[in-house]
């Protein structure tokens, strides 16, 4: 048994290890959630109805990639009958469809007045929902079911439009299907044109940035926090906690860097005297920056110590409420991380995780070893319980608690 | 609201002062309206609670995705939770005034206090633009990368019941196993979801109306499913617009505000010079710094055992050695010093990855389509792997020298067989 502070310290951090596991379980869940429920309106339909995958590349392929086959198309024909009938079901969804489109076509134009974009965009926009009519063909029925009751005087306006900006692009299968590509590619268009406004008011940010009045804003801030600081009463050593924690980070990276470096030196072989002597430098300059570092370390001690920081709530804190401070200097447009393939993505993610579940193994194994060494030191060797904490702390701290030894008695064979 | 005295003050400054604190409540999430702003700075109680709530909503990290539909979910805290943590929060950033700390619990007080505090953290850094960032809508998949996102959106942690009284160490073995096999879920469920992913970004290939993103993500293809949450997700849009429109206007005008905010410090009165002594308590910190002062004490010892034995045998030789010595000694002092110097920047200038930082948009696309921005998988996962290979072996020493403590250890009861389990 571990006396009840040490146990209180121990459990406490593999709780915390298995609360912050559990968060990312949960969070991974709710995705997957979602792609599942997405996926089952494609996946239970026969995957053979998938044509090659040609169309996916090149749109402007001829016809025949994109042209769907002729048995596809009879199956279509007979999806579309079976849909008409829940049409009627759907009457209230075909006002939302309107209304998408309403603001689509009022916001369009907004979007072309904020960005030139919006014309090819939309042309491309009709080429992707027939690409989406072939790709998954009962998926993009649903959508394009709602429009079907729609006021036909609204089809020729967004028609005409698009027929217009996509010109040479005649590869659509058919007429009746020709409606339904249209009236799809409107209800995700309006987001998209939010989306578009937005790209622009985010890049008006960045432009800001630099200006002038910045600067005198900047010089006004400047002076506010001086006025604050002056205006009361706390002597203060300056250093805030959270600035403390940021530096005991740094101080943990300096220091693995530092024992990294040593062990490289031990390791190599010199092979002449020069060598010898740059080995022998780099170690006392290593030694050195330790010792500044450890300077460093009294000075974050003294300033806590003064300082007289309130603990936070039931001991807990949120790291740094601000975090990934450095992303948003950087432009405003979204970051993007291409990959070409599902076996990479897997690769990243597992990946990812793995140094996650690393860096935690690691901290743990730091806490055990400064919690149950001294355990081990200071407990009678001679009692009972001795050889079972031994074995124990050595299954932890070695083995990442997979593996056990085996202890025997060394009897002399009589 | 009787006083008009700003209109006497600010000259052709006057429209421009409420037209710039309007954009600042509108561009913070849950802004309390201008009306709150002036009563604040003449220390009414009414405008408290509001500006409370407004500092807690600004200094919590944000709930995870799932709760982003309502901005004042029912499970957000008390006031009085809220106010402990405000202070608790601020104190830490380093707030220099001791009137905050010195609040009322209750949240009925210190409305002057708090329109203070808000200024002064609006001062210190890019505050707007990072809850701008935060709450940006994202229609993009995305994996988790890197640990800020992963702590942010763990949300306020609750209390938990610790275990009092001694544990059985089993009782911890036990903990690392399940902690293990936690992480072997996690990594399953992880490799479902990417190839979901992987699936639906194939499927929608070519749906996107911006050609760089070329197909689909979960959300904008939920969008095609669901007119109900295409209208959701319009009405989120519309905001975050609304929002960042007035973030324009509140840069543009900002400097009225600053000019503001000095007459409300100057309304304050001045505190007494000598403090009073809060409790000390130790902080979670204290601990994290005394493990970082072990290991460094540790590793100086170490050093120190390998450098001074070699100097001592160096200096024995090099006796004597003619004047060239001296050249080729300084030219191997300033190589070692750039060399040393690199070594220092690599850790006072952040880490490697920090490109990873921030949220990215997950994109399928062809390894051989010509490059644009954005970061490449393959990358990532280079630095990755270099960064594993790295950890595994600070692991490995670790545990090495857990091994040599606990042979050490054992010493103490010889005759006894101790048979280690089979090789990794």
């Amino acid at each position: 048994m571990l006396p009840a502070d040490c146990s209180r310290r121990l459990v406490a951090e593999l709780r915390d290890a298995l609360d912050a596991c559990a968060e990312r379980q949960r969070q991974l869940e709710r995705s997957l959630r979602v792609s599942r429920r997405l996926l089952r309106t494609w996946e239970p339909e026969t995957p053979a109805a998938e044509p090659a995958p040609g169309p996916e590349t090149n749109e402007e392929v001829p016809p025949p990639a994109c042209t769907p086959s002729r048995q596809e198309l009879k199956e279509l024909e007979l999806l579309t009958q079976a849909l008409e009938k829940a049409v009627r079901v759907r009457k209230s969804m075909s006002k939302a469809g309107e209304r998408h489109k309403a603001l689509s076509l009022k916001s369009g134009d907004a979007a072309t007045s904020a960005s030139t974009a919006s014309a090819p965009s939309r042309a491309s926009s009709q080429a992707g929902s027939q690409a989406s009519e072939t790709k998954p063909p009962r998926g993009a029925h649903q959508t394009t079911v709602p429009a079907r009751g729609l006021p036909e005087g609204r089809l020729p306006s967004v028609g005409d439009r698009t027929r217009m900006a996509r010109g040479a692009r005649a590869t659509k299968p058919g007429p009746g299907l020709r409606d339904q590509q249209i009236t799809a590619s409107a209800a995700p268009q309006a987001p998209e044109a939010f989306t578009l406004k937005e790209k622009g008011l985010w890049a008006q940010f960045s432009s800001t940035q630099t200006s002038d009045s910045r600067d005198a804003a900047t010089t006004a801030k400047t002076q506010f926090l001086q006025k604050m600081k002056m205006t009361s009463g706390w002597p203060g050593s300056g250093l805030s906690a959270a600035e403390v924690e940021a530096e005991v980070g740094l101080l943990r990276k300096a220091c693995s860097l530092l024992r990294w470096r040593m062990e490289e030196e031990l390791s190599a072989d010199p092979a002449d005297w020069m060598q010898e002597y740059h080995c022998l430098l780099t170690l006392e300059g290593l030694q050195a920056i330790t010792g500044r570092c450890l300077h460093r370390v009294q000075e974050l001690r003294a300033a806590v110590a003064g300082q007289q920081l309130k603990p936070w709530p039931e001991g807990r804190c949120p790291r740094a409420s601000m975090p990934c401070e450095g992303r948003t200097d950087s432009s405003w447009s979204p970051q993007l991380l291409l990959y070409s393939s599902t076996k990479e993505l897997q690769t990243l993610a597992a990946l990812r995780l793995r140094v996650a579940m690393l860096e935690q193994q690691i901290h743990l194994e730091k806490v055990l070893m400064a919690e149950l060494f001294p355990l081990v030191s200071t407990r009678d060797p001679q009692g009972p319980s001795w050889l079972v904490l031994c074995r124990a702390v050595h299954s932890l701290l070695c083995e990442g608690g997979e593996r056990f030894l085996t202890i025997l008695r060394d009897e002399p064979a009589d | 609201m009787g006083r008009r005295r700003l209109r006497g003050h600010r000259g052709d400054a006057v429209g421009a002062l409420p037209e710039a604190i309007a954009a600042l409540s509108q561009t913070l999430p849950a802004g309390p309206s201008p009306e709150i702003f002036r009563r604040a700075k003449f220390d009414r109680p009414e405008a408290a609670p509001a500006l409370w709530q407004l500092l807690f909503r600004v200094l919590s990290p944000l709930p995870a995705d799932g709760a982003s539909a309502s901005p004042a979910s029912p499970t957000s805290p008390a006031l009085e939770a809220q106010v402990h943590l405000v202070k608790s929060a601020l104190r830490s950033q380093g707030y220099p005034r001791r009137a905050l700390a010195q609040l009322p619990e209750d949240g009925s007080q210190g409305s002057r206090e708090l329109l203070l505090a808000l200024a002064w953290l609006l001062a210190r850094g890019p505050l707007l633009e990072q809850l701008l960032a935060q709450t940006r809508v994202r229609l993009g998949d995305e994996i988790p990368l890197c640990e800020c996102e992963a702590l942010a959106s763990a949300g306020p942690l609750p209390p938990r019941q610790e275990a009092d009284g001694p544990v059985d160490i089993r009782h911890l073995q036990w903990l690392m196993g399940k902690l293990r096999f936690q992480w072997r879920n996690l990594i399953t469920s992880q490799q479902e979801q990417c190839a979901l992913l992987g699936k639906i970004h194939s499927y929608t290939r070519g749906c996107h109306s911006d050609r760089s993103l070329g197909h689909l993500s979960v959300a904008e293809t939920e969008l095609f499913r669901d007119p109900e949450g295409g209208r959701q997700l319009l009405q989120r849009l519309e905001s975050e617009n609304a929002r960042l429109e007035a973030a324009l206007v509140w840069w543009r005008q900002e400097l009225v505000f600053w000019k503001w905010m000095d007459t409300v410090l100057g309304a304050c009165p001045l505190e007494a010079s000598q403090p009073t002594f809060l409790p000390r308590i130790p902080t979670v910190g204290a601990s994290e710094l005394e493990l970082v002062a072990r290991e460094l004490q540790a590793l100086h010892e170490e050093l120190r055992g390998v450098a001074e034995p070699r100097r001592v045998a160096w200096e024995a030789r090099a006796g004597g050695w003619g004047p060239e010595w001296t050249a080729v000694q300084r030219a191997s002092q300033e190589a070692v010093g750039r060399e040393l110097a690199t070594l220092q920047r690599a850790w006072e200038q952040g880490e490697a990855l920090a490109q990873t930082h921030g949220p990215r948009r997950l994109v399928k696309r062809d390894a051989g389509a010509s490059g644009g921005p954005g970061l490449r998988a393959a990358e990532l996962i280079g630095v990755l792997r270099s960064r594993e290979t790295c950890l595994e072996a600070v692991l490995g020493r670790l545990q090495t020298r857990c091994w040599q403590e606990l042979t050490r250890l054992a010493g103490a009861r010889p005759g006894l067989l101790w048979i280690l389990p089979p090789g990794r």
